[in-house]
């Protein structure tokens, strides 16, 4: 689904990914894990192509396509997702709207029709439902005043109504209350499926207890340096990242 | 730069096509806004309410007062929300494009002119009391050659329905540009209630100037919501001034859509006469193109208890200019006031230029008093999370744009206008790239 080789990224001039590689199968769940400033949101966010990260070397292919060379709006509607680790808040902009625009867009990027205003409210409320996200929500602006834990399950519902093949989520569980975690856990593993793929960058082995993933991944100053299956997470959040830094510095 | 002697050669060359005073009893205050005329300063840049604000363009123009009510409209009339219309042509009410049969019969709405001819004790009372003839150049004009107009009167305790809703359209010969210079005079007695749309549109007009002084009285508890959508033409120039007189514990809410016209200048003057009082002022204005959308707003606090709200929102593009002039002042007595005044403007291009400047004078010690104004772009974290989202780039920045303009739009209560305002709006947002 997702092959990233080589990957080389400046930001402001300088070099945060440094020769990344990492392949992404159908259905599959990576988690990756690695320690603050490591470079996981720069990655994300040339995923999903914000303007400001050079790339500089490398390629990424998605479902047979150079991803890099397309514009935000068509890697959603080729199925790309990001959850962001900071999602932006739109004063003004009524979060219904903004999402029957979204739907719509996909849709339509995807040849498919739009929704009337009647199907849309249906499928709205199954999906809000999905994630608990109150209703009221759903009248405000988008995230404008939301709590930090309303945001994020503001993106998962993104998520749920866009159907993305490729659901990359950026610390969605940080900022999350025990509760809201499960729910938003719920809300992926109920997504989940053999056609698709997730990336779940986290700090924190407990949301992997919910979503578990195929393969865990460790970043640190701009590569993947070390990739195992879901007990590399326990090694972690038992000894930390000093071990392998050091294995790697070695090496 | 406007001198003095082009000021007066211009204003003169209009009152010369003035037919002699509609009323004896108006001579008087006619004869001040002429004498006002050959006295005020030049509206030029020496002049801190002109200085970002050039009308030498047009006072190198002639134009052609319409001195007489148009015999017909050749026209179509937009259709109205409310069973309550009233349509003006140049300025004059037309009886017979408008509706009114359905006011109560204690409510007067028409023709200031037939008011003033009939000698109304109303109109003589308070016509010329609320706005000075001489606060400048256009306002002693409309005052020197006031003729037709809204007369708009509710008695005490009467809270209609339904709104009423004005229309104001143009004619035209295709010589010499009209100038259309309404007064009007809205007078809500103690407890009366209304809500009074204002449509500006050009009708078949093009180049024209629309010159409107609007007298507001609000009596002890009176509301008034009073909904503006200035949609002129591309080659028009428009003033308008409304100065408003609240009583005891009235409360006017104003809001100004100003999306057309080459140089719109929107005016309020409020001053609180009583406790308990409170206006609040809104407006959303849209410029490009070499336009200008001009702003001027004087609200006294001279008495305490009272509250003001100001809020303006501005979307600027091409090389559109806005000019924004807050000024609130409360007076040493006024204590327990509370004001709060912002302008934020979105400039969606370089060359888009606006001036703002909020004033707050402040005399009293024990008020609760704020202002602040912004002037910036669209953020591009905003339009990436909206393109992120499979919103295409031009979609996006409409959708920022129109979630700006809402702040504003979404405060009318009349829905069927809303809907209006934020189509017309859209209207312009298409027009963009
Ligand atoms: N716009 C920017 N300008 C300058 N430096 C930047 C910019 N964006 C990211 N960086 C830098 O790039 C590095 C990687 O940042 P990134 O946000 O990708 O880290 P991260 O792994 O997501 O960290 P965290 O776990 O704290 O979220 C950091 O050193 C950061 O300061
Ligand atoms: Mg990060």
């Amino acid at each position: 689904m997702l092959s990233i080789k080589n990957l080389h990224v400046n930001v402001e001039g300088k070099e945060i990914l440094r020769g990344l590689n990492l392949e992404i199968g159908k259905g599959e769940v990576h988690a990756i894990m690695g320690p603050n400033g490591s470079g996981k949101s720069t990655l994300s966010y040339v995923l999903a192509g914000r303007d400001g990260y050079e790339v500089t070397e490398g390629e990424v292919i998605f479902e047979g396509k150079n991803l890099l060379e397309m514009e935000p709006e068509e890697r959603a509607w080729a199925g790309v997702f990001l959850a962001m680790q900071y999602p932006v808040e739109l004063p003004g902009v009524n979060n219904m709207t903004f999402l029957r625009e979204a739907l719509n867009a996909v849709r339509k990027g995807r040849g498919e029709e739009e929704l009337d205003a009647v199907a849309f409210m249906k499928l709205i409320r199954e999906k809000a439902e999905l994630v608990k996200l109150p209703e009221k929500l759903l009248k405000r602006s988008v995230n404008a005043g939301f709590s930090g834990g309303e945001k994020k399950r503001n993106e998962i519902l993104q998520m749920a109504l866009l159907e993305p093949k490729l659901a990359i989520l950026d610390e969605t569980d940080s900022g999350l209350d025990i509760d809201a975690l499960r729910v938003v856990a719920e809300g992926v593993n109920s997504l989940r499926s053999p056609e698709r793929s997730f990336l779940v960058i986290t700090h924190y082995q407990r949301l992997l207890d919910y979503i578990e993933p195929d393969h865990v991944h460790v970043l640190a100053h701009g590569q993947i340096i070390r990739s195992g299956d879901k007990s590399l997470a326990l090694e972690l959040e038992e000894k930390g990242y000093g071990w392998i830094l050091e294995e790697e510095a070695a090496a | 730069m406007i001198t003095a002697e082009l000021q007066k050669s211009w204003a003169r060359s209009l009152l010369e096509a003035a037919p002699s005073s509609p009323a004896p009893w108006l001579e008087a205050l006619q004869r001040k806004a002429g004498e006002a005329i050959e006295q005020l300063p030049p509206v030029n840049r020496k002049q801190e309410a002109w200085r970002y604000t050039n009308v030498e363009p047009l006072l190198k123009e002639r134009f052609q007062p319409v001195v007489s009510r148009p015999a017909g409209y050749e026209g179509e009339v937009p259709e109205a929300i409310t069973p309550h219309r009233l349509v003006f042509v140049d300025g004059w009410f037309m009886p017979q494009l408008s509706d009114v049969a359905l006011l109560p019969q204690e409510v007067t709405a028409g023709s200031l002119a037939e008011a003033i001819a009939a000698g109304d004790e109303r109109v003589k009372n308070r016509l010329g009391s609320v706005a000075e003839p001489d606060a400048h150049l256009f306002t002693a004009i409309n005052t020197a050659l006031v003729n037709d107009g809204l007369f708009l009167h509710l008695p005490a305790g009467v809270k209609l329905e339904s709104p009423i809703e004005l229309f104001w359209l143009n004619s035209t010969d295709g010589e010499t540009p009209r100038l259309a210079q309404p007064r009007n005079l809205v007078i809500l007695e103690p407890g009366a209630e209304a809500v009074l749309l204002e449509h500006h549109l050009p009708g078949q007009g093009g180049h024209y100037l629309h010159n409107a002084v609007s007298e507001i009285v609000l009596d002890p508890g009176a509301r008034l919501a009073h909904y503006r959508i200035q949609d002129e033409s591309e080659q028009a120039w428009h003033f308008s001034r409304a100065a408003l007189d609240q009583g005891s514990d009235s409360s006017y809410h104003g809001i100004t859509l100003a999306f057309g016209g080459r140089l719109s200048r929107t005016e309020y003057e409020t001053r609180f006469t009583a406790e308990g009082a409170s206006c609040t002022l809104r407006g959303l204005y849209t410029v490009g193109d070499d336009k200008l959308q001009d702003f001027h707003l004087d609200v006294r606090h001279d008495v305490p208890h009272c509250s003001s709200r100001e809020q303006f929102k501005g979307l600027l593009y091409g090389k559109g200019r806005a000019v924004f002039d807050g000024r609130i002042l409360v007076a040493r007595d006024a204590q327990k006031s509370d004001a709060e005044l912002t302008n934020d403007n979105l400039l969606l291009t370089r060359n888009a230029e606006v001036d703002t400047k909020p004033q707050l004078e402040i005399y009293a010690d024990d008020v609760k008093a704020s202002h602040g104004t912004t002037v910036g772009q669209l953020e591009p974290e905003q339009i990436f999370y909206l393109r992120a989202r499979g919103v295409p780039q031009q979609r996006a920045v409409h959708l920022l744009c129109e979630g700006f303009a809402a702040e504003i739009i979404e405060h009318i209560t009349v829905e069927p206008l809303r809907d209006q305002a934020l189509a017309r709006l859209r209207k312009t947002l298409s027009q963009l790239d």
